[in-house]
């Protein structure tokens, strides 16, 4: 069966979030609900030598996340009812007509992927734009990215193409929960140990 | 900046409620159950204490009841039967209709005219195993690999000896509503004495569960970020539950029974404990890598 996934280029994003944004116009999200999101990540610091120079060694990455339907997901193995479920191209979505909206998929999901919306009363996530998929289309993220630093497709092609790296810092280690994505690290790579997320207060 | 996890607290108040009330409440029936399985009354006491059992199970009502508020859509609840076995809160809300189902149709039978006590003892067995099974289940409920701070033991370990703070009190409130006074003169101070022994490792439980905070992280900040008053409140948690252990041992210690408003007052004092680290909880919330 066939598994899709995404492909993030960090070396191409500029974190201009118009992925985040042309997704919560497609899917038309309140502001209190994304389903992607774009973390900046950096580190490093500025010091003085002895002489009175100044330098520094900050860097800084850009990390545009959604749902990476993975392939043992977290919000899958907990829900109650079912609702939350892999379903056609290994996609995981929210069967509207099982969810009770207890939010556990939201609490256990380390990507931060579900949501609860309260409004409507069940959970609500990224589904890979499942509509535009089935028409040949790809998801609308992937479409509006300005940088083309994000693409969609059979992971097994993605991987082919661009490796299969799946852990960069702020993301958690993949074989919890083996997330199909695949990443083109960022020049930093190797100092991510050292960075922190600078944009807490912008994820929602 | 990494926010407390207050919010997460606020938003999941009803379960906060709900893990409050419910294992002590459960516990405390668990315990009136076990009289009338293995105890030896007279007809009026024995009628007594089992249409009293009425106030464990209105506590553990109230919080099921809690619990379901905080659902979006309970419409599509019996689907959550699905999951049993599967998902750990599925097999809380089973293990929760079985306690409920049991302990509610003992409780109307209670009223029958014609009663058979020896039905009624094997009965309340059963109810006792169910109650294990619930507030095992309620312990685990959010035992997920993925959610750092609370997939540890102190977090199972702590629900149930929140259980066996409150319970024995709940337990010695309804058999004092009930009038049976050799109970809560003969077993009283027992039962002030396994909570005051429970609240001593519940405290000392969760005084190691704080060291451990520091060291669980995610890239938003640590475990101990999300509770900044941590020490304050299992200082809150020890003063409230040490008060209504206190205030109901000092009222039934040499088999004096204590006053009703005095032991309810009591029951209320634990709970008051309880809640605050059940809230404390929710705020503790981390998963591994973006989720707090």
């Amino acid at each position: 069966m066939a598994q899709y996934g995404f492909h993030f280029n960090a070396q191409r994003c500029t974190g201009c979030k118009t992925c985040m944004l042309a997704c919560k116009d497609f899917h038309d999200l309140p502001s209190a609900i994304s389903f992607r999101q774009v973390y900046e990540y950096g580190g490093g610091a500025w010091s003085q030598n002895d002489r009175g120079l100044w330098t520094q060694d900050c860097f800084a990455y850009y990390l545009s996340v959604s749902c990476n339907h993975c392939s043992d997901p977290a919000c899958t193995k907990v829900c109650p009812t079912g609702a939350m479920h892999k379903g056609e191209g290994g996609l995981v979505s929210v069967d509207r007509k099982k969810c009770i909206g207890c939010g556990y998929c939201a609490l256990s999901c380390p990507y931060r992927a579900p949501k609860v919306d309260r409004s409507q009363g069940f959970s609500v996530k990224c589904d890979g734009c499942a509509s535009r998929v089935l028409a040949g289309e790809k998801p609308v993220c992937v479409e509006a990215c300005p940088l083309r630093a994000l693409d969609f497709g059979e992971v097994s092609d993605l991987r082919e193409a661009f490796g299969d790296a799946a852990d960069l810092a702020p993301l958690p280690p993949s074989d919890a929960t083996q997330p199909n994505l695949a990443i083109t690290l960022p020049r930093h790579a190797a100092r991510a140990a050292e960075g922190s997320i600078e944009n807490a207060r912008e994820i929602v | 900046m990494m926010t407390t996890g207050f919010e997460t607290a606020l938003g999941e108040i009803t379960l906060v409620l709900f893990t409050t009330l419910a294992p002590s409440g459960v516990l405390g029936f668990s315990i009136m159950a076990g009289a009338l399985a293995f105890g030896r009354f007279d007809r009026d006491v024995r009628s007594r204490i089992n249409q009293f059992l009425c106030i464990p199970l209105m506590i553990s009502m109230v919080g099921l009841i809690a619990s379901a508020t905080h659902l979006g859509n309970p419409a599509n609840a019996l689907y959550v039967f699905m999951g049993v076995g599967r998902s750990p809160l599925s097999t809380e809300v089973f293990c929760a209709v079985i306690f409920l189902f049991l302990a509610g149709v003992y409780w109307l039978y209670s009223f029958s005219q014609r009663q058979v006590v020896g039905l009624q003892r094997v009965w309340s067995v059963a109810i006792i195993a169910a109650g294990i099974a619930f507030v095992t289940a309620v312990a685990f409920a959010y035992d997920a690999e993925t959610i750092v701070s609370w997939n540890t033991a102190y977090v199972p370990i702590g629900l149930w000896l929140n259980a066996v703070v409150g319970g024995p009190l709940v337990a010695l409130l309804s058999f004092r509503a009930a009038k049976a006074e050799a109970i809560v003169g003969r077993y009283g101070p027992l039962l002030c004495g396994v909570s005051a022994v429970a609240l001593v490792l519940n405290t000392a439980g969760y005084a190691m569960q704080g060291t451990a905070l520091a060291g669980i992280e995610n890239s938003f900040g640590t475990a101990a970020d999300l509770v900044p008053f941590y020490g304050l409140a299992v200082a809150a948690f020890f003063v409230l539950c040490t008060a209504g252990v206190l205030s109901m041992q000092l009222a039934v210690r040499a088999g004096r029974i204590p006053d009703l408003a005095r032991a309810a007052v009591s029951c209320a004092l634990a709970y008051g404990g309880i809640f605050v680290m059940r809230f404390v909880f929710y705020m503790m919330h981390m998963t591994i890598g973006l989720g707090f």
